[in-house]
């Protein structure tokens, strides 16, 4: 018998939905994993592209990972009243659309933490990595600056 | 579209739209089929192309000739899609024909959308890949999600509101009332519209497409056929599409939909503008959808729609009606296949007492945010 208690067969049910990597984005989680958050950005014209690919969409030239600040605006949110997907905790949440300071163009999604009504568009916000339940991930969460 | 169209709209069909069909997506594609080959008055033998869209929920193409007793198809096409490719198969099934390569090719849509897997249900660990697994594991990867999230951002830029999207809703839910076939007919107050459940804010209950299951279809024949065609046939006059890649997240403007680019491109092609349009079946998987592309299409100004639908312009005596059956909205989510039905029997003047008087030229859209386009029918051959 191990201390451990089994993992109950309904886990799923409680448990947020997982990323499954590909070659293209292995890179942006282990960026997470290390504490960080980049974005592909192409290293013969400079163009960022998000979600990862293999080659520049831009110029077809090779892309790799670039830390940036996650810094950025809130360019859209919506709050979410009830939790429509497993694992999600506490309602109501806001759930944003960010408009990163540093990869112009690329946008990220993220909880905005606090109280949901006040957040509006236009809202400057920080991110902050958090580990993602029942796996080894960690994604942005962003707090309003 | 060469001068002398060689295609015609000759058939439509569909079974009862139910909250639980307890039938195969074959069984009722096949009723649809032959309903639009009944309304047609030709026989299933001269069938020689078959396509539909679908998500991995439905019935193939071969399956259903083969049940409609076709065993040999020229054109054989499932395109995986939603409902933003209603249009682009419509198109690509008169095109097969325009081009010689069909005599007839039915296109269908099949689906247990309310009994059988929905969005948003959940059997087992869920595990997101490409675009959607950056934002799945903070639980966004839903429809009414995206949709809303734009809305957002519509209502913070043009100063739009819940309101603006309520007359959308209350307006259809009005024209779904005489409709014997919609799934949900009861009229709506604002008051009411107000009073349902948030799903995601901004977005109640109502502005949600009534998920449902059956089926349409359409029938699509040469001209070469038409002495043996009992019904009248109805043309496409144009058609534009504008599928980007661009994805829901990366998308530059929320505020406008594909439909920026072909609203614009349909007009070109077709020398028509909004106001010659009688009746515009607009894609309305959400109230905000109906918004958006109302404005991209031309109907009226950005931050206008809901003045537009609440001062009567998108019903009966107004400048157009939208969705005279009540749309996805209140007849009922057959991933937008409805919406083609339902302009084909208003061009024939055979909607009942949901008639738009004298309609000639329907606008029918598909599609919302980053991917869609759009078919205009007539009923005079051009």
């Amino acid at each position: 018998m191990s201390d451990t208690p089994a993992a109950s067969a309904d886990d799923w049910r409680t448990i947020p939905p997982q990323p499954l990597p590909d070659v293209d984005s292995q890179g942006y989680w282990d960026a997470t994993a290390a504490g960080q958050i980049a974005i592909a950005r192409c290293a013969e014209c400079r163009a960022w592209v998000h979600p990862p690919i293999e080659r520049c969409s831009a110029c077809g030239g090779p892309l790799a990972f670039e830390q940036i600040s996650g810094n950025g605006v809130v360019n859209s949110f919506i709050i979410m009243h009830r939790a429509s997907v497993p694992g999600q905790g506490d309602a109501p949440h806001a759930i944003a659309l960010i408009d990163l300071d540093d990869a112009p163009g690329v946008r990220l999604t993220g909880r905005v933490t606090g109280d949901p009504s006040l957040v509006r568009v236009g809202d400057r916000v920080t991110a902050h990595l958090i580990d993602v339940v029942g796996g080894t991930y960690r994604i942005p969460e962003f707090s309003r600056t | 579209m060469s001068d002398q169209p060689r295609s015609a709209i000759v058939g439509i069909g569909r079974t009862a739209y139910t909250r639980n069909s307890g039938r195969t997506p074959l069984a009722m594609a096949v009723e649809a089929a032959r309903a639009a080959f009944d309304d047609a008055g030709l026989p299933t033998s001269v069938l020689d192309g078959v396509t539909c869209f679908h998500t991995m929920d439905s019935a193939f193409p071969m399956d259903v000739a083969l049940a409609l007793g076709t065993t040999e198809l020229e054109f054989s096409n499932a395109m995986y899609a939603g409902g933003n490719s209603v249009a682009e198969v419509v198109r690509t099934a008169a095109a097969m024909v325009d081009t010689g390569i069909c005599k007839a090719v039915l296109v269908y849509r099949s689906l247990n959308g309310r009994s059988g897997a929905r969005y948003g249900t959940v059997a087992g660990p869920i595990e997101v890949p490409g675009e959607m697994q950056f934002s799945a594991p903070h639980g966004y990867m839903l429809p009414p999600q995206w949709i809303a999230m734009w809305a957002s951002r519509h209502q913070a830029v043009y100063g739009s509101t819940c309101e603006d999207l309520g007359q959308i809703a209350i307006t259809q839910r009005g024209h779904a009332v005489p409709n014997a076939h919609a799934i949900s007919r009861t009229p709506i107050t604002m008051d009411d519209y107000l009073a349902g459940r948030w799903v995601n804010e901004p977005f109640r209950v109502f502005d949600c497409a009534y998920e449902v299951d059956g089926a349409v279809a359409l029938l699509i024949v040469s001209t070469d056929l038409l002495p043996d065609v009992k019904s009248e046939p109805v043309w496409m006059l144009g058609s534009s599409n504008s599928q980007s890649g661009v994805g829901w997240v990366q998308w530059d403007d929320p505020t406008s939909m594909y439909s920026r680019s072909a609203g614009p491109k349909i007009w070109q092609r077709t020398g028509l503008k909004p106001s010659d349009i009688d009746v515009a079946c607009m894609y309305d998987c959400f109230t905000y959808t109906v918004m958006a592309t109302m404005e991209d299409f031309g109907f009226c100004e950005k931050g206008q729609v809901g003045e537009y639908f609440a001062s009567g312009r998108a019903t009966y005596g107004g400048d157009v009606v939208v969705n005279p059956h009540g749309g996805l909205l209140s007849e009922g989510y057959v991933h937008g296949l409805n919406h083609h039905y339902e302009a084909v029997l208003q061009l024939r003047g055979q909607a009942g007492v949901r008639q738009v008087p004298d309609a000639k030229l329907a606008l029918v859209t598909a599609g919302a945010g980053p991917y869609g386009g759009a078919n205009v029918l007539g009923k005079d051959k051009p």
